[in-house]
């Protein structure tokens, strides 16, 4: 046993997809403890704002004040407030007034506004604009002055009587706080989803439940396979027949069909995690069942199993020490794939919106599936389906790994 | 003393193992063998015997290398052939090789005619199907098998049939010299005993004008070759005669191998059977002074100071040992 | 010739039971379920309907489609009459057109998009693992835990990424679809076009997933023939490597027919996920509809639409299989 342990560690891919899967399993169990949030609180008011750190606006107004004198601070700013379509504007009119376009370079923000300021007359005709195009140029320019303004903005307070401003205080360009010092800040490593909630938390949440379900549909799918794998290779004959017969059926016809028709049937208010699980594990058991036969069958004749049946020792005892021990390695390697294919079925199952019902707790799949209607992919939020994808491959290829070191250490002949 | 159809001169092959290491298993290796002779070649399993097989055959595929030494087949040396060449001219038309596992021998999803089909063209592609079919059939016939299991698939035919199937198809080319590996191992009783008398025929008919026969069963090697020879790590041990390798041998190994199975001979009867203690070495790291000293019964310290040479006794008898002819002889006696 | 017959009775006997069971757990499933789906049914179908006598006509129309309110043998003869006729009822979330309807206009888009798209990812995926097994070295290296990566990506997610690097941000390909939001099917050379464009992102995606595991299959496959005994003794006998590889190969690849035929309905299953996600409009898309609008006589019907694929598919490997393999013959002569 110690010496298989050895082996098996020593195979690099198994290694390299135990450490795989372990980290995430750290990860999933450690994250709670230092964000206790619950997973599906709602905290944006407003669909998919993008990972940062977010601070109160409010409170760093009333936090201690800095002067820092930044040298890149201004063309940031303006960099920050120039957008793409802006410069295409400023190409446009640069290259109608006679700017030879070699000169015109969109990346250097700063140069593309002076070229404008000294380009720009609102009072000259350009042949061909129309006049649309005019008045987009005229408050393309009034936007940039305010862009460009080196003035400080002034914080007044409103008398609650009678309704006149006093000014409270200033904040010039040069003003900074220390975020550290701002009593509200919340980061929000993969921002928010459709529904405003946090994704980071959201995730981690759903891959245990997502790993639950596995495990749950993993073990089940194996504790099915393994009994009839067994009764069908030890006792053989008529009940060998019968479990084949059922066996190749359910082989051939598609589970996921069995799958969608048992789910729908059981309906949306029915439908929790465990009971998603549950109907995965009742449909995925045929792989595991014939590898399981055909190991037991080759054991069957085997000396030690002759040797014990002349001792007299029943049915079960036989099982458990003679036959179990041989093909324990199979059995581990079977569940490790079941595991994997039950979190990908769920997904799948939440993506056609058979999923677990929703309120309770996410899902890997359900938070695909809500990503995929909110349509996040292709609106560019690459944060509210990208880690999920990532992480369900993450888990099933670290399985995978595993499985396939074991595979070769068990069966030497892949090695090469 | 006649024609020599085989002689091989010091080869020496190696095998790379996946982390680079180098496993010499077959170590300077000279033998000939002269036409309508068989030689026998016994040994435990992993003394090198199988490798040698391969090597003979002068056609090297990964991991097993050649080395260095010469085979020279019928006065033509083929060792500074190119591989393709030796696949071409000298592969079962000089040189042919029957393996162990003949279970899985045959290609499983070809017919047994396709098979040869693919052997006779491709050593010369003109051939017409016909000619081939013609020829294949002539050469079941004459070794006995019928002609209906040409146009069988391997899985069709029964164990002693697939194997005697290949021993057909091997010498299909008439190939001087067959080097058979352990080819009745695998088989039931009454399938060995048409194998062996298959291959006896092959000899008698002059289809094959040598033989190398390989076997773990030496009953059986003394009852089908001329001479023997033992094997041990990568090493022979000693070589001679049939009869008195297996009646008076010479070297410790050899002694113990004879002494530890059943002769059938009257004369042998009755010899307590003797097992050798210990296993051989590492061939990754071969001991410097005599191979067999951590196991031998009669060792010396000179043993395993320095290598050991190869001592002529006679016309044609060698050993590999320290020790005189004499000294082995009084060694013996005093043992019993 | 009567060794292939025998097979292909013996296949067909097979496909036969399997089609039988299939039917069955078709018919079985949901009303295994506790409550009167017909009850259910109406339910959500009158979901915002006031009109309690419309009510009652649609309850009395489905319990007399379903047969309901008798026997469970005489409903499950019912059913089979409908689905022999073609009539799956109305389609609930698409009212008036039928079911039959429905799905007749989605069927050939799964047909065209999944059966080639297995094929190329089965033929390049067995490609593939081949050379990896014959090339090992660096080819290998890459491959390997490539394929091991890809194939165990989901195939909506392999969906997902390709639609949002050559859709979203190349714009290469339209995201959504089967053809231009702006055409009305016709045999126009436009509208040709706009399908071959629209084919391509979910075309790819199910070729990637597939060879992926496929090529492992194929490596370990090719690996284990390449050990055997017989490419041993066919070297000695002179026949030359290029010839030998070709046995190897045709001998790994008979067992990877057969694991297609085996596998193609879990393909299948994540090739119907991946056309949601393309909003391509065949049979991934009119699940998901069905699920949406609580559309059971449309969920129903699909799921044994996907079933008869499948167990078709299935049946059509398994004979050209006994074509190939020739052993098949063989066996089944004696």
């Amino acid at each position: 046993m110690k010496h298989t342990l050895q082996q098996i560690f020593r195979s690099p891919n198994f290694v390299i997809g135990f450490a795989i899967f372990m980290a995430l399993i750290l990860f999933v169990f450690i994250y709670p403890l230092v964000v206790p949030d619950a997973p599906l609180a709602i905290i944006a008011q407003g669909t998919f704002f993008p990972p940062g750190t977010y601070v109160s606006v409010y409170d760093s107004l009333g936090s201690t004040q800095y002067t820092l004198n930044l040298q890149n601070a201004s063309a940031a700013r303006i960099g920050s407030k120039v957008s793409d379509t802006d410069k295409a504007a400023i190409k446009d009119y640069l290259v109608l007034v006679g700017v030879p376009e070699g000169q015109i370079d969109l990346t250097d923000t700063q140069k593309l506004l002076e070229q404008w300021k000294t380009n720009y007359d609102p009072n000259k005709n350009i042949s061909g604009v129309t006049n649309a195009k005019r008045n987009q140029f005229i408050r393309l320019n009034t936007s940039l002055q305010n862009a460009n303004s080196d003035q400080g903005i002034v914080l007044a307070s409103q008398d609650p009587t009678s309704g006149a401003l006093t000014q409270t205080g200033t904040v010039k360009l040069t003003d900074y706080v220390d975020i550290n010092q701002i009593a509200s800040a919340k980061v929000l490593p993969l921002g928010t989803d459709n529904f405003g909630r946090d994704v980071l938390t959201e995730l981690v949440s759903a891959t245990k439940v997502s790993l639950q379900i596995g495990f749950v549909a993993g073990l089940i799918a194996t504790l099915i396979g393994l009994t009839l794998g067994l009764l069908a290779g030890y006792i053989g004959g008529m009940l060998d027949d019968i479990i084949m017969f059922i066996t190749n059926l359910f082989t051939v016809i598609p589970s996921f069909v069995l799958l969608i028709l048992i789910s729908f049937s059981i309906g949306q208010d029915q439908r929790g995690a465990v009971t998603i699980a549950v109907v995965i594990g009742f449909t995925s058991w045929v792989w595991t069942a014939r590898a399981v036969r055909s190991q037991v069958i080759s054991l069957r004749n085997r000396d030690h199993v002759n040797l014990s049946k002349l001792s007299g020792h029943s049915i079960v005892h036989i099982i458990l020490s003679d036959i179990l021990p041989y093909i324990a390695s199979y059995v581990v390697m079977a569940f490790i794939l079941q595991i994997s294919s039950g979190i990908l079925a769920e997904a799948g199952l939440s993506i056609l919106g058979l999923g677990p019902r929703t309120t309770d707790v996410p899902t890997l799949g359900l938070m695909m599936n809500w990503a995929m209607i909110y349509q996040a992919h292709i609106l560019g939020k690459w944060w509210a389906y990208f880690p999920i994808l990532l992480d369900i491959a993450l888990i099933t290829f670290s399985l995978n790994l595993m499985n396939t070191g074991l595979d070769q250490v068990f069966n030497p002949a892949l090695r090469d | 003393m006649g024609k020599v159809i085989l002689e091989v001169n010091e080869l020496t092959t190696k095998y790379i193992t996946r982390f680079g290491e180098d496993v010499y298993a077959v170590d300077h290796v000279s033998l000939k063998v002269e036409e309508g002779k068989s030689l026998g070649i016994a040994g435990e399993s992993g003394c090198g015997k199988s490798t040698l097989a391969l090597s003979l055959m002068g056609y090297y595929f990964p991991p097993l290398h050649y080395t260095s030494g010469e085979i020279i087949i019928d006065g033509h040396n083929i060792t500074g052939m190119k591989p393709d060449d030796v696949r071409k001219s000298i592969l079962g038309t000089e040189i042919a090789y029957i393996p162990q596992a003949a279970m899985n021998a045959l290609n499983p999803t070809q017919k047994v005619i396709n098979i040869i089909e693919d052997v006779v063209q491709a050593h010369d592609p003109s051939k017409k199907k016909k000619d081939i079919y013609d020829l294949a059939r002539a050469g079941f016939e004459k070794l006995g098998l019928p002609a209906d299991v040409l146009q069988r698939y391997p899985v069709e035919l029964s164990g002693g049939m697939k194997q005697r199937t290949v021993i057909a198809i091997s010498v299909i080319l008439g190939p001087k010299v067959l080097i058979a590996d352990e080819p009745s191992s695998a088989l039931d009783v009454t399938s060995q005993k048409m194998v062996i008398k298959m291959l006896r025929n092959l000899m008698d008919n002059g289809m094959i004008k040598a033989m190398i026969f390989i076997t773990h069963e030496l009953p059986l090697l003394y009852n089908v070759t001329t001479d023997i020879m033992v094997m041990y790590a990568g090493q022979i041990v000693e070589k001679g005669a049939a009869k008195e390798t297996v009646f008076d041998p010479l070297h410790p190994y050899a002694k113990g191998l004879m002494g530890s199975i059943i002769v059938p001979e009257a004369g042998l009867r009755g010899v307590k059977l003797t097992a050798i203690p210990g296993v051989p070495p590492n061939l990754k790291k071969p001991p410097s002074g005599c191979r067999f000293a951590e196991r031998c019964k009669y060792v010396h310290p000179e043993c395993k100071a320095s290598s050991v040479g190869v001592t002529t006794v006679g016309d044609n008898r060698t050993y590999r040992c320290i020790l005189s002819e004499k000294e082995l002889r009084e060694v013996y006696k005093n043992a019993n | 010739m009567k060794g292939y017959r025998r097979y292909f009775l013996n296949k067909l006997a097979w496909f036969l039971v399997t089609l039988i069971v299939g039917f069955l757990l078709n018919f079985i499933l949901p009303r295994m379920m506790p409550g009167d789906p017909v009850a259910l049914i109406v339910s959500h179908m009158a979901q915002g309907q006031s009109n309690a006598s419309g009510v009652q006509a649609i309850y009395q129309q489905y319990a007399e489609l379903f047969g309901t309110n008798q026997p469970m043998y005489v409903q499950f003869f019912i059913y089979l009459k409908n689905v022999a006729r073609g009539d799956f009822g109305f389609s609930f979330s698409q009212y008036p057109r039928s079911v039959a309807d429905v799905l007749s206009a989605s069927i050939w888009w799964t047909i065209c998009l999944q059966f080639p798209a297995i094929i190329v990812g089965w033929l390049v995926g067995n490609t593939l693992g081949a050379l990896a097994a014959y090339l090992k070295g660096g080819f290998d290296k890459v491959l390997m835990p490539l394929s091991i990566f890809i194939s165990n990506l989901p195939a909506f997610g392999m969906a997902v990424i390709l639609m949002v690097i050559f859709g979203v941000n190349l714009k290469w390909f339209p995201t959504s679809g089967g053809y231009g939001f702006d055409l009305i099917p016709t045999l126009s050379l436009q509208f040709m076009w706009s399908v071959i464009v629209h084919y391509q992102l979910p075309f790819w995606s199910i070729v990637l997933i597939a060879i992926g595991g496929q090529a492992i299959g194929m490596r370990s496959m090719s690996i284990y023939e390449l050990n055997a005994d017989y490419v041993k003794y066919s070297r000695f006998l002179g026949i030359k490597d290029n010839k030998i590889v070709m046995y190897v190969f045709r001998n790994a690849m008979l067992p990877q027919i057969t694991g297609l035929a085996l596998s193609v309905g879990t393909m299948v299953g994540g090739a119907l996920v991946a056309e949601i996600v393309f909003s391509y409009p065949g049979l991934g898309s009119t699940l998901l509809n069905a699920v949406m609008g609580q559309d059971y006589p449309l969920l129903s019907a699909a799921t044994l639409i996907v079933t008869l694929m499948v167990l078709t598919a299935n049946f059509a490997i398994e004979i050209i299989y006994g074509f190939i393999d020739p052993r098949i013959k063989a066996a089944q002569a004696d």
